[in-house]
């Protein structure tokens, strides 16, 4: 078989026999909402691939061209070349336009499925010891996706871009003391400069993509390292995982997400139209057009700059404009705030304890409301953001409306918060399910505060059993009410595979079919002590006892290794 | 889960995964065609997500009817070194004839490098060329001067007479059609119902305001000439050019630079003098 | 377009408003603009020269004084001029149905042989003047592209979808504008719309933006080659569309996935 003797080879050279085993047997917990960064993982490898063959068409450039191609009416107009190239993209090279839309597509999902990842990681606790630095590593990742969405919205040189463009570089201006300083450096000049494109073109292309490659590979390895996290249920501790392999369940049900999402930024990216630049048209800086938004995951920015009322003080006779306050300050606390978070819970409940086990949200009621609050919040300010529009349609006067969303946005969040806070709590105390099945007894305690008894759970009956396969590896498998779960591989030798399920079910008692002559426990590995010397002695007399009694009652099972 | 027994269930499966697949084979040759008879987008895009749609479904059938799920574990063991191996690390990273034990020496090669890494901020402030002013003072400065003729964007002149009740004429500096800083707009206001006289002079109601948003710099570009207003389409601020272009709704909060303006012999507009203060956005060092 | 009703646009509208997407509603093709039959010079009334006198005592006078000297109600009509009347009444703004109704565009109340006889009608009010109707055709669209992004997209929209104002009050789509209508109003300036008169828009100037705005209108479904255009209103109902569409099948999918087959 020539792919044996090439894997041969390969192994000789690299021995990658033990990580792939390893890896292809690593287990993933069997949980859809685990598979939200992979969602973004794969809008992200369609950004790479779409994106590449962009920029074998686009040109970064302001100097003036003559738009000459199939788009009418810009046919003989001296336009910017970024904006000539984007257009023949979408109008001259042929399924240039699918892949300018797919790009812009998958673009919107990437951020949609980061912040929806984001929401899952927040709301089970999963950012909590020992994952705080993979929270940071995602949190730094999120800011790097709005930084590059908005490099890319800006590239093309139209009309919408180049006004959202001049409001970056007038919030930028705001900052106060280095704000001028920071604009100017990073436009080159006061806007709009011929330095602008180049520059947000080497960003959205090398500089950002290449640090997020480098922080996708951080963030995946130390998933590898420490193993996923999972939810409670029969047979998950603090030191295993429970699910699916990756070989082969897993890996069939990765490819199948993966070609799902390229589906989805397909099909939109060929039947929905996304940033018609053609129509929008080359930027000038005293052309405007309305309605004027960004792309929706920085529309958070304009809705605050659209809500926040007309105040601009002095400090020490220097102006702080309108701008910086909701544009820059509510961005710094947002981002401040999520890299903090798993500090700031901490200290706010004193849980310092490493935890692998996740918890349900209505486990932990404060945070379901600061999230609540916050995704209220974000969500009246993306609405802001489209307050034209809204006006628009419905007629009702845009001042009018904006008032309405200034209470909004003060009051909203904190009736969500508290409505998700007594939610949680009534949760936590019955043992509703599901919001359906709350019921009056919950509530109340709910509101009270009053936790209602519960009977612990009984210690479960469980065992594991070892054996010896025929080809003399061996393996492991856990015994529980409702539920076995086999070792994720075969080990080469019964040390190994005792050790794997000690750690994985520690205190357990281990049975084990034909015990191999003469070993019967493994070697304690520290120097043990009088005591413990005769508790081993107590479990060894019961495992060899129990064992021989197990022979008895169910013959010897043969599971074929994997 | 229906795949336990060999047999129950995966026939059906197969055959659905089989279909997937040739729906894929389809969508492929269908976008190849589409590619051939000239791209039309919509089609390009429906048989490439029919192709990966395909293969999506099929892959799914496969995973969850064919392939074994869940009911296994993996052992989880504990990260942290022990106290003994942690030592022999430091031991190891620190010990007697480790480069860092002598702290002198490490002081000044941190002082070093940090030196380099300062000295190599300097380049960064070549992003800004020494040939443009200082920011304030670009900020500050715009291309209208006294003299300066006002031309449509499209750089035609703009005579007096062109200004007539009820329309709006945008204008730039002559020679500074594409500036970012200089785009103003000129109308004629019936005189007697101005509540403020305009701080830079109107010609018998004729005035010019600066076409920047003072708020986030956007070109206010839409007029009520029935009203005298101004509105921006980015935040919805609106300015009254009877009260000399006060913000009077929306998140703009200084009313709009004016700029004095003047007719030449031959009937054209020119300005009289810069804007009353620096337009667009506040920064900072604005007076 | 006046006595096209386009029963299915509205047909449309209605279904998208009530599924709350009406902001997604196709910007259907307007029909093709027919060649300015309104255009001077005024033939005469078929139904005799009395006509826009009886008309106008009729569904005007009430309003606008019997010699269109204007009421309390209504604005004089002495110097409006053609080109106002004819867009007030092809684009349906008059009559008002009911008073204090915002006049929008809706259906021509009137036949075309009725408008031209009212606006013949009013024409003959002292002192007159005002502009004419004007005859608009065969501009340049490349022209017309530049000229409608300097003069008309920060109301109307870079997409002619148009934008709101202040008060509730909004800056029409174009979708419906013929060219003679659009000529009007760059004359006229009805409502709160500037108006340009010749020497800021020439005649020609005006043939090339309503032929650009012929090309938003989109007959021929060159312009929207994209997909599904989401009602030109840019990247807000992107976002909706990426969130209710791409990511909603996306997780339905990982949700699939992540159980297991029963």
């Amino acid at each position: 078989m020539i792919t044996r003797r090439i894997y041969r080879a390969l192994d000789a050279r690299l021995g990658t026999t033990s990580i792939g085993r390893t890896a292809l047997a690593k287990v993933f917990p069997d949980h859809w909402t685990f598979m939200f960064g992979e969602i973004a993982l794969y809008a992200f490898m369609a950004l790479l691939l779409t994106g590449t063959y962009l920029t074998l068409f686009f040109e970064p450039s302001t100097s003036e061209t003559v738009y000459d191609g199939a788009y009418q009416p810009l046919d003989g107009s001296k336009v910017s070349s970024a904006f000539a190239s984007t257009v023949a993209l979408s109008f001259d090279v042929r399924a240039g336009l699918l892949i300018r839309q797919a790009h812009h597509w998958a673009a919107l999902l990437f951020v949609a499925a980061i912040v929806v990842h984001m929401l899952r990681v927040f709301f089970t606790g999963a950012f909590r010891r020992p994952r705080e630095l993979n929270w940071v590593v995602g949190v730094t990742m999120l800011a790097l996706a709005l930084l590059n969405g908005f490099t890319g919205y800006s590239m093309p040189d139209d009309l919408l871009s180049g006004t959202g463009l001049r409001i970056i570089y007038s919030t930028v201006l705001s900052i106060p003391v280095v704000g001028s300083w920071i604009a100017t450096l990073a436009f080159g000049g006061e806007f709009p400069t011929p330095e602008t494109t180049p520059r947000l073109y080497i960003s959205h292309v090398l500089i950002v993509p290449g640090i997020f490659l480098a922080l996708i590979s951080v963030h995946l390895l130390m998933i590898i390292r420490q193993k996923h996290s999972q939810f409670p249920g029969p047979g998950r501790r603090e030191h295993n995982v429970v699910g699916s392999r990756l070989w082969p369940a897993y890996a069939v049900r990765s490819v199948s997400l993966l070609t799902g999402v390229f589906a989805v930024v397909f099909a939109l990216g060929g039947l929905v139209q996304i940033n018609p630049v053609w129509i929008y048209g080359p930027f000038h800086p005293a052309k405007a057009t309305s309605p004027a938004q960004p792309d929706w995951y920085v529309a958070w920015g304009d809705g605050a700059l659209r809500l926040f009322p007309p105040i601009e003080f002095h400090v020490f006779g220097h102006l702080v404009p309108a701008p910086f306050l909701p544009a820059v300050g509510v961005g710094t606390v947002t981002f401040l705030l999520l890299y903090a978070w798993p500090w700031l819970e901490r200290w706010r409940t004193g849980d310092k304890a490493s935890h692998q086990i996740l918890q349900r949200p209505r486990e932990s009621p404060g945070r379901v409301a600061v999230g609540a609050y916050a995704l209220t919040f974000f969500a009246v300010l993306l609405v802001t953001a489209a307050d034209d529009i809204i006006a628009r349609l419905t007629r009702i006067p845009v001042t009018g409306l904006l008032r309405t969303l200034q209470i909004l946005v003060l009051v909203l969040p904190f009736v969500v918060a508290a409505v998700a806070f007594f939610t949680a709590r009534a949760l936590r105390a019955g043992t509703a399910t599901s919001l359906g099945e709350l019921t009056r007894e919950d509530l109340h305690a709910g509101l009270s505060g009053r936790s209602i008894d519960r009977r612990p759970d009984d210690e479960p009956e469980e065992r594991i059993r070892l054996w010896r396969n025929p080809d003399d590896t061996w393996r492991w498998r856990w015994y529980g009410p409702g539920e076995e779960l086999s070792s994720n591989e075969a080990f080469l030798d019964r040390q190994e595979a005792l050790d794997a399920a000690k750690t994985a079910f520690p205190g357990v008692r281990v049975e084990q079919d034909e015990p191999p002559e003469g070993v019967v426990l493994p070697p304690p590995q520290h120097k043990p002590g009088p005591a413990t010397k005769a508790a081993a002695a107590l479990v060894w007399v019961a495992m060899a006892v129990l064992g021989r009694r197990a022979d008895r009652r169910t013959p010897s099972r043969s599971e074929a290794s994997e | 889960m229906s795949g336990t027994g060999p047999m129950s269930g995966q026939t059906g499966a197969v055959r659905r995964i089989r279909f997937a697949f040739a729906v894929t084979v389809l969508g492929a040759v269908g976008f190849a065609v589409s590619y051939g008879l000239g791209g039309n987008t919509q089609l390009l895009g429906l048989s490439l997500a029919v192709a990966f749609a395909g293969l999506a479904y099929g892959l799914a059938v496969w995973g969850r009817r064919l392939l074994p799920t869940g009911g296994f574990v993996e052992q989880k063991p504990e990260l942290a070194a022990s106290p003994q191996q942690r030592d022999l690390l430091a031991a190891a990273t620190d010990g007697p004839e480790s480069p860092l034990q002598r702290r002198g020496l490490v002081g000044m090669l941190l002082l070093g490098v940090g030196a380099i890494g300062v000295a190599l901020l300097f380049p960064l402030r070549s992003l800004l060329s020494f040939r443009k002013p200082d920011p304030v003072t670009m900020l500050r400065h715009t291309a209208w001067e006294a003299g300066v003729r006002m031309v449509t964007p499209e750089g035609e002149p703009v005579r007096l007479t062109d200004i007539q009740a009820g329309t709006i004429q945008i204008v730039v500096p002559e020679g500074h059609t594409r500036d970012g800083d200089a785009p103003a707009f000129v109308v004629r206001l019936n005189p007697a119902l101005l509540d403020r006289r305009p701080a830079a002079g109107d010609l018998g109601g004729v005035v010019a305001y600066s076409l920047l948003c003072t708020h986030a710099g956007c070109p206010v570009g839409l007029y009520e000439q029935t009203t005298g207003r101004m509105l921006c389409p980015c935040h919805q601020s609106a300015f009254d050019l009877y009260r000399d272009a006060d913000p009077i709704a929306g998140p703009a909060a200084r009313p709009l630079p004016g700029l004095p303006i003047d007719v030449d012999e031959a009937g054209f507009l020119r300005a009289r003098g810069p804007f009353t203060a620096p337009p667009g956005a506040g920064f900072w060092s604005r007076p | 377009m006046t006595d096209q009703p386009s029963a299915p646009r509205r047909g449309h509208r209605m279904l998208a408003a009530a599924a709350g997407l009406g902001v997604l509603g196709l910007p259907l093709a307007a029909p093709a603009p027919s060649p300015s039959p309104s255009a001077s010079p005024l033939p005469a009334p078929p139904t005799g020269p009395d006509r826009g006198t009886v008309l106008y005592q009729q569904s005007c006078a009430s309003c606008h004084g019997q010699r269109g000297e204007g009421t309390q109600r209504g604005p004089s009509l002495a110097d409006v001029g053609p080109a106002s009347v004819d867009f007030q009444l092809s684009t349906g703004r008059m009559p008002l149905s009911k008073e204090g109704k915002p006049n929008v565009h809706q259906d021509a109340v009137f036949s075309e042989s009725d408008i031209r006889a009212l606006v013949q009608h009013v024409a003959s009010f002292p002192p007159g003047g005002g502009p004419p109707i004007p005859v608009v055709g065969g501009g340049s669209t490349p022209s017309g592209r530049e000229l409608y992004l300097t003069y008309c997209s920060a109301c109307h929209s870079a997409a002619g979808v148009g934008a709101t104002l202040n008060n509730g009050r909004i800056a029409p789509s174009l979708f419906e504008a013929t060219p003679t209508q659009i000529g009007e109003a760059v004359r006229v300036g009805p409502g709160l719309m500037p108006a340009f008169p010749p020497d800021v828009l020439s005649d020609e100037e005006v043939d090339d933006v309503a032929a650009y705005v012929g090309v938003l209108q989109d007959d021929r479904g060159e312009l929207d080659r994209g997909g599904w255009p989401l009602g030109r209103l840019g990247p807000f109902t992107e976002g909706v569309v990426a969130w209710v569409f791409g990511l909603t099948i996306v997780l339905l999918l990982a949700r699939r996935l992540g159980s297991r087959a029963r």
